[in-house]
């Protein structure tokens, strides 16, 4: 049986935003983040607020309706999270068919929605910062929710 | 004949006067209203958003009339002479809600072409994918300072109290300096070079440079124009046969959606208050899309761009196919930010809304 931290969950983003505060450093060279991500890997829902340099707040959500009122969803089945995840894992950050832009771009196998299109925007500007939390997977023992 | 003239004399005089220990003083009781104010750094240090509270926050709608750079909030003395250049003295004309939250994000997010991209792992290149490469990189080199000349032809005119258009502008045009050096190295670092210009872009680079007014260039602009580049970023990043050009597209793409964030929330602001005035805006947009259609389709710009999606010439068909997704998703985009702002502008669009290779190929 695969041992660690279960994707997706509360403790998994909390790994990460644990790593983003011991290289607050390398963050303050992208520059600050004010912006709310949504993550939906099949239904289930985690809304991640980032504020400054760091995460601000980490929560599971029952719907879209308990989000922040501004905010971006990456959305997708666990099986392309997975395939995300695993790469980042084998190479310590993506190759060059697994950033996140590369995989929602197509809006297939993720996508980005949001209440409006300056929400969705707000994924695009602050992309560099958010590829970089998600990098921070290569130090997570993962394993899978199901 | 007298040694000084009269402006030298009176320092002199004044001199004289502190010498004797006669000092005037009246500055420090000049602005009792915006004495007292403190301000505390927020999560991400000390920005605008932080200080213009209370008497700082107080924008005018109409900017102050003694046309100077004094800074708002401060006590202007009557006798200031007007520098006789802003002439842009109406807040709707150029205000944006988000502008100071947007200055404070663009200040900690710079990068710089020199270090921030590992220029060390370009990689040599087939010939046909370099240079499709370096074709993109020509293009973008041509089309991206337009949005530092474009606010540069405007910020003088703006009304100092609208400090924070200014200075969001001010990074901006830093922002396009980057961009514009980034995709030149690049074009310049792998054995390829600068390649063909496009007649096309340029038409649509004039009509922002020669827009009427501040309102439709900046829709043309910043809503219209990065709103398509961003999605060209975003292509870029997606198709990018090195970590180099993942790397610049993605920083650049930043950037890029900092400036259709101010320029969608300045349409919505000017629209609120003269919603009279959307024809002009539509009319702007009606020659931006016909100059924009026929760059797509120019060799130059579509070319490339598929034979990098095919991964090479062999497949540069297939590429196009799938470049018919990347136009779609730019003008969805578009639409989309045009409705944010108060505009549904797709039952008057003058392009079509998806791009039919599909049909045409069969």
């Amino acid at each position: 049986m695969a041992t660690g931290t279960i994707f997706p969950s509360e403790q998994w983003f909390a790994e990460l935003a644990r790593i983003m505060k011991e290289n607050e450093g390398s963050y303050r060279e992208l520059g600050a983040m004010d912006c709310t991500m949504v993550v939906k890997v099949d239904d289930c829902l985690h809304e991640i607020v980032f504020e400054g340099f760091g995460v601000k707040s980490i929560r599971k959500l029952d719907s879209l309706d308990q989000a922040l009122p501004e905010h971006f969803v990456v959305e997708g089945p666990l099986s392309a999270w997975r395939e995300m995840i695993e790469n980042i894992r084998a190479n310590g950050a993506p190759d060059l068919q697994h950033t996140l832009n590369y995989l929602t771009f197509p809006d297939d196998p993720l996508l980005v929605t949001g209440p409006d299109q300056l929400d969705i925007d707000g994924f695009y500007r602050f992309n560099e910062s958010l590829q970089r939390f998600f990098n921070g997977a290569a130090a997570v023992a993962t394993a899978y929710a199901g | 004949m007298a040694k000084y003239t009269p402006a030298v004399d009176m320092g002199l005089d004044r001199l004289s006067e502190m010498a004797r220990g006669n000092f005037d003083l009246a500055w420090m009781d000049s602005n009792p209203q915006g004495w007292g104010h403190e301000s505390k750094p927020g999560p991400a240090g000390l920005g605008l958003v932080q200080i213009e509270t209370g008497h700082y926050a107080k924008i005018p709608e109409t900017g102050s009339s003694h046309g100077s750079m004094a800074p708002r909030g401060c006590f202007v003395p009557e006798d200031t002479p007007s520098l006789g250049i802003y002439d842009m003295n109406d807040k709707g004309e150029v205000w944006s809600d988000n502008a100071a939250k947007l200055y404070d994000e663009a200040v900690t997010r710079q990068w710089n072409s020199a270090t921030d991209v590992p220029w060390h792992k370009l990689e040599k290149l087939p010939d046909e994918i370099e240079k499709a490469v370096c074709q993109m990189c020509t293009g973008l080199t041509e089309v991206e300072f337009v949005a530092g000349d474009m606010p540069a032809k405007w910020m003088c005119h703006i009304n100092h109290d609208f400090h924070e258009i200014k200075l969001f502008l001010a990074t901006q045009i830093m922002d396009e300096a980057r961009h514009m050096d980034v995709f030149r190295k690049r074009a310049l670092a792998n054995g390829g070079g600068l390649l063909m210009a496009s007649p096309s872009q340029e038409e649509l680079l004039a009509a922002i440079l020669q827009a009427p007014n501040y309102t439709t260039a900046s829709a043309l602009m910043h809503i219209f124009g990065e709103g398509f580049v961003l999605t060209l970023f975003r292509t870029g990043e997606f198709l990018a046969p090195t970590e180099v050009e993942k790397t610049i597209f993605r920083l650049c793409m930043q950037d890029e959606a900092r400036h259709v964030a101010y320029g969608v929330k300045h349409l919505k602001y000017f629209l609120e208050r003269y919603p009279e005035r959307v024809e002009e805006i539509h009319s702007i947009l009606d020659a931006g899309e016909q100059a924009i259609f026929a760059l797509t389709l120019e060799p130059q710009t579509i070319e490339p761009r598929a034979i990098l999606a095919g991964n090479g010439m062999e497949n540069i068909q297939e590429g196009m196919m799938k470049l018919a997704f990347l136009y779609n998703k730019q003008v969805k985009e578009y639409l989309h930010r045009l409705k944010v702002a108060g505009i549904e502008r797709e039952p008057r669009m003058r392009i079509p809304k998806e791009l039919p290779i599909g049909e045409l190929a069969a």
